[in-house]
């Protein structure tokens, strides 16, 4: 296919966490808001006069000091991210708004508090309790620290508005982006996509790491063209697969897979667009905060809701997407030493195996994927039995 | 051999392999009575295995096997300990023989596979093993069973191998390696169908680590019964949760009420909890003991005890309070009268992070080898508050506490607050010169503090030895790796030469 006009313009955005974009909207003046989890919603991080910076560790080579403060045992990206912190990646930041809900990224988030990284003369870090269950307590419980340990300190400490209608503009702007991704990423549906894995998620990424409304038009530009690009020819790719699991903050795993023949058609990881990319629709008569909360509470897939419900809503999501993307199968990701998708993994692997009838990969990935050549040697294994089950007409679903 | 402390070469009796003949002379007064203990657990045991449906419950579970070490156990537990220590010591672990022995005769009773009594089993509310039970006072008529205890929890400290298969198990089913071997081996236990198929219901609960949480949804498939999750929230220090944290108890409650038809009784709530204000004075006393001179509640002699007090007996077992009452008598014996828990202290310790589970006595090796007295450790500084009884709001608010403030979790989870600066406020209250700090490998949660800890101790002159351990999985760290780290400490830091020589490298990988 033809390479994307904007492609390599994304790309360099993701070389760094302090890029172009984040640099011109705090040369405006505006607040930069670090993130470190999808529990605490993008909209409350981009009020009007803020912009969110989901924390990322790009390029990263030596995580030495990162080892040192947090054991070889902790999750990388958390150990990435400290290292960066430490080498003062980060200190463009305004604040960092974190929810508790790993442990391993609360200690990262932790030792950049209190060892001082970022020493911007307001900066703070406000640590929000977010539910693990769906419900209405949980709802209001989510709606309470969201309001006490996000909207009260960007207020108190910046002057940020926190009204009604400030919400429901940051909203409307959240939603733009989120039609864009949408839209595109609605063409991995097709038959013979006209855009692979690793394109959409360089786009997806660039949402999650930049001021969204620095990006609306050079996505717009490159649905418009991506509507009329020509789609690779048929047989590019040997099987298609839905990719599910932790953070993936760089598109090199799907880089990978896409090279050793398996075309990504659907991401339903941290980063993603499944869920993540979905419109907010608000209604008149509601605060707006439960509104937000209700649905960030509603179609997160984080393997950290424990109940029974969710656990099983987590697996038919996946079903759900495999067939609305025609996948041929499933790659299961895991972050090395993550504990919830350790687990969600080993189960999910098999119940989707076992139970739906897909053909499953299950793999764990460090921080820096790059060329690993273990990886791109199971990855290639599977998309050939993949094929193989295809040819021989033993796929069960 | 003498009567005096430390008369004796303790490490005589580990030869390689199992631990067969352990006799310590402590003069005749006290090995009398500790001669007298090894009958009575042995009378406890024998009467257990006179019950047919735990003869059967002993061949049909695997994990059974691992109690046939409970004498070596106390043995292991009691090395070296003399006069109130030694009693205090029979005091708690004859107890938590006697309860486990209940504990596991209702399981088997109620097991389909074994005494089948399908009404008992209906009464029986399953919960987690790292979850406290205060929920349950309210509910007289049922029994509460925290499943996982006898095929994981105690297995693993009977023999330090004891849930190795089910670690196993865990990874073969595709669970990393480097999660918490503890959830793991509850996994495997499932895996393995296990677990006696028992209960009206269950409530798990997001304690104590998230890979804790995560196993518990696996679990509750294998449990096959209605299965409530109770979230507890994370930064429990903080007022703005403390609602929802009530809320959510209300609805385990209510739960309970709906699966088995019977009423949350708020008189029995209150008698249980005023024996359990009465217990936390207990504790408090023995805190204050520890903070003196003349410490002699420490060490293992709080850390178990503590635990199934605090968390499992939970105010509703009477003889949990009359032991309390009958040690802190003996430590206020042993106060008045002098008595060092060490043949010589050396220095005063906390120990902070998660205990080795195959390691339970590792604290009575400090005390025998180098002198180190361990005052207190992280997992028995839990909550002391005294609860008011009659406000039934009030009450949601308390249990909720207790739930937040479960053993281990109250400091793993929640921030710096607990998990660090309390430590250092324990180390000035204690008048600790010493922190063992465990490192247990797959514990995440602190393991993220490991550089705060070496900072923080540098800048105060506390002393800071790493004790590095697998909690339930002895291949990842041995015992006698764990006691390497402090022996060469205490040689290159400190200048010391161990107290009993014997202790100071031995090999007891094959020991129970």
């Amino acid at each position: 296919m033809k390479d994307l006009k904007h492609l390599y313009y994304f790309e360099n955005l993701l070389q760094e966490a302090n890029n172009d974009l984040v640099r011109q909207a705090a040369s405006e003046g505006r607040v930069a808001v670090g993130s470190v989890c999808s529990l605490v919603p993008e909209v409350l991080l981009s009020l009007p006069g803020c912009f969110g910076v989901r924390l990322r560790a790009p390029r990263t080579g030596s995580m030495e000091m990162g080892t040192y403060y947090m054991t070889s045992l902790l999750c990388e990206c958390c150990r990435a991210i400290l290292e960066r912190a430490i080498e003062g990646g980060y200190k463009f930041l305004d604040c960092v708004i974190a929810p508790d809900a790993c442990a391993q990224m609360n200690r990262c988030v932790e030792n950049i508090d209190l060892q001082k990284l970022c020493d911007k003369e307001k900066f703070f870090v406000s640590y929000a309790d977010v539910p693990m269950k769906s419900g209405d307590a949980a709802l209001r419980h989510y709606v309470k620290q969201m309001r006490l340990r996000a909207l009260d300190p960007l207020r108190d400490t910046f002057g940020v508005d926190t009204s009604d209608a400030a919400l429901r503009e940051a909203v409307a702007r959240h939603n733009e982006v989120c039609r864009l991704i949408t839209a595109i990423g609605d063409l991995r549906k097709e038959e013979r996509p006209r855009i692979t894995g690793y394109e959409f998620h360089v786009l997806c990424t660039a949402t999650y790491c930049c001021p969204k409304d620095l990006l609306v038009e050079k996505l717009r530009e490159t649905l418009g063209e991506l509507k009329a690009r020509e789609p690779a020819p048929e047989g590019a790719y040997r099987a298609r697969v839905v990719m599910a699991g932790s953070e993936l903050d760089s598109p090199d795993l799907v880089k990978l897979a896409e090279d050793s023949g398996a075309l990504v058609v659907a991401d339903r990881f941290c980063f993603g667009s499944l869920p993540g990319r979905q419109e907010i629709v608000l209604t008149e008569g509601e605060d707006v905060l439960t509104q937000i909360c209700r649905q960030y509470l509603e179609q997160g897939q984080c393997p950290r809701y424990m109940d029974t419900a969710k656990i099983n809503e987590r697996k038919a999501y996946v079903d759900a997407l495999a067939k609305e993307y025609r996948a041929d199968g499933i790659v299961y990701e895991q972050m090395k030493f993550c504990d919830y998708w350790g687990y969600e993994r080993a189960a999910a692997s098999r119940i989707m195996r076992e139970e739906f009838g897909y053909p499953v990969l299950s793999v764990d990935v460090p921080y820096v994927v790059g060329t690993n050549a273990q990886l791109r040697t199971r990855m290639q294994a599977f998309v050939e039995s993949v094929e193989i089950k295809k040819i021989q007409g033993e796929a069960k679903r | 051999m003498s009567k005096a402390m430390g008369s004796e070469r303790i490490g005589k009796v580990y030869k390689g392999g199992k631990t067969r003949a352990r006799r310590e002379w402590r003069g005749l007064r006290d090995t009398w009575y500790d001669y007298t203990r090894w009958l009575f657990i042995w009378k406890t045991m024998i009467g257990f295995m006179m019950n047919l449906n735990n003869i059967r419950g002993f061949f049909r579970y695997r994990w059974m096997a691992n109690y046939l070490a409970v004498p070596d156990f106390l043995d292991r537990h009691t090395e070296g300990l003399r006069g109130p220590q030694l009693r205090i010591a029979h005091t708690e672990f004859d107890l938590i023989v006697a309860h486990m022995c209940d504990t596991m005769t209702t399981m088997f009773k109620a097991d389909p596979l074994i005494g089948n009594d399908k009404k008992l089993s209906d009464s029986i509310v399953v919960f987690d093993e790292n979850m406290m039970s205060q929920i349950m006072n309210g509910f007289p008529n049922l029994h509460m069973v925290c499943i996982q205890i006898p095929p994981v929890y105690t297995s693993s400290t009977m023999t330090q191998e004891g849930v190795i298969h089910y670690i196993d198990v865990a990874q073969e089913f595709g669970i990393p390696a480097d999660v918490c071997p503890m959830p793991a081996a509850e996994l495997g236990v499932a895996i393995d169908d296990d677990y006696p198929h028992i209960g009206k219901c269950a409530v798990q609960c997001n304690t104590t680590c998230d890979g804790s949480l995560m196993g518990n949804g696996l679990e509750a498939r294998r449990y096959g019964i209605p299965t409530f999750q109770l979230p507890v929230p994370i930064r429990h220090t903080q007022d703005s949760v403390q609602d929802y944290a009530a809320e959510e108890i209300m609805n385990a409650i209510r739960f309970i009420e709906e699966q088995t038809g019977e009423k949350f009784d708020w008189d029995n709530y209150w008698k249980c909890m005023e024996v359990f204000n009465e217990e936390t004075k207990q504790m408090l006393e023995w805190l204050e003991l520890s903070r003196s001179p003349y410490p002699q509640v420490i060490g293992n002699n709080v850390a178990l005890y503590r635990d199934a007090t605090y968390q499992v007996a939970g105010g509703r077992d009477a003889r949990f309070l009359d032991a309390d009452r009958e040690i802190t008598r003996l430590g206020l014996e042993g106060y008045e009268k002098k008595c060092l828990c060490a043949p010589v202290v050396r220095h005063r310790a906390i120990l902070w992070g998660v205990q080795a589970q195959y390691y339970t006595a590792f604290p009575l090796w400090l005390q025998n080898c180098w002198g180190i007295l361990p005052l207190i450790d992280m997992l028995s500084l839990t909550s002391t508050r005294i609860f008011q009884t009659g406000d039934e709001k009030q009450a949601l608010l308390d249990m909720a506490h207790l739930y937040q403030n479960m053993t281990m979790r109250n400091r793993s989870n929640g921030g710096y607050e607990v998990g660090v600066k309390d430590l250092w406020r324990f180390c000035e209250s204690f008048k600790a010169d010493m922190v063992i700090m465990y490192e247990h490998i797959g514990c995440k949660a602190m393991a993220g503090y490991h550089g705060i800890f070496e900072e923080q101790a540098r800048e105060r002159g506390i002393h800071l030895v790493w004790v590095t351990h697998g909690l339930m999985d002895p291949r990842a760290a041995s015992r006698k790796d764990m006691r390497g780290e402090v022996s060469r400490y205490m040689r290159a830091v400190m200048g010391e030469a161990p107290l009993d020589p014997s202790l100071e490298d031995f090999d007891d990988s094959n020991a129970w």
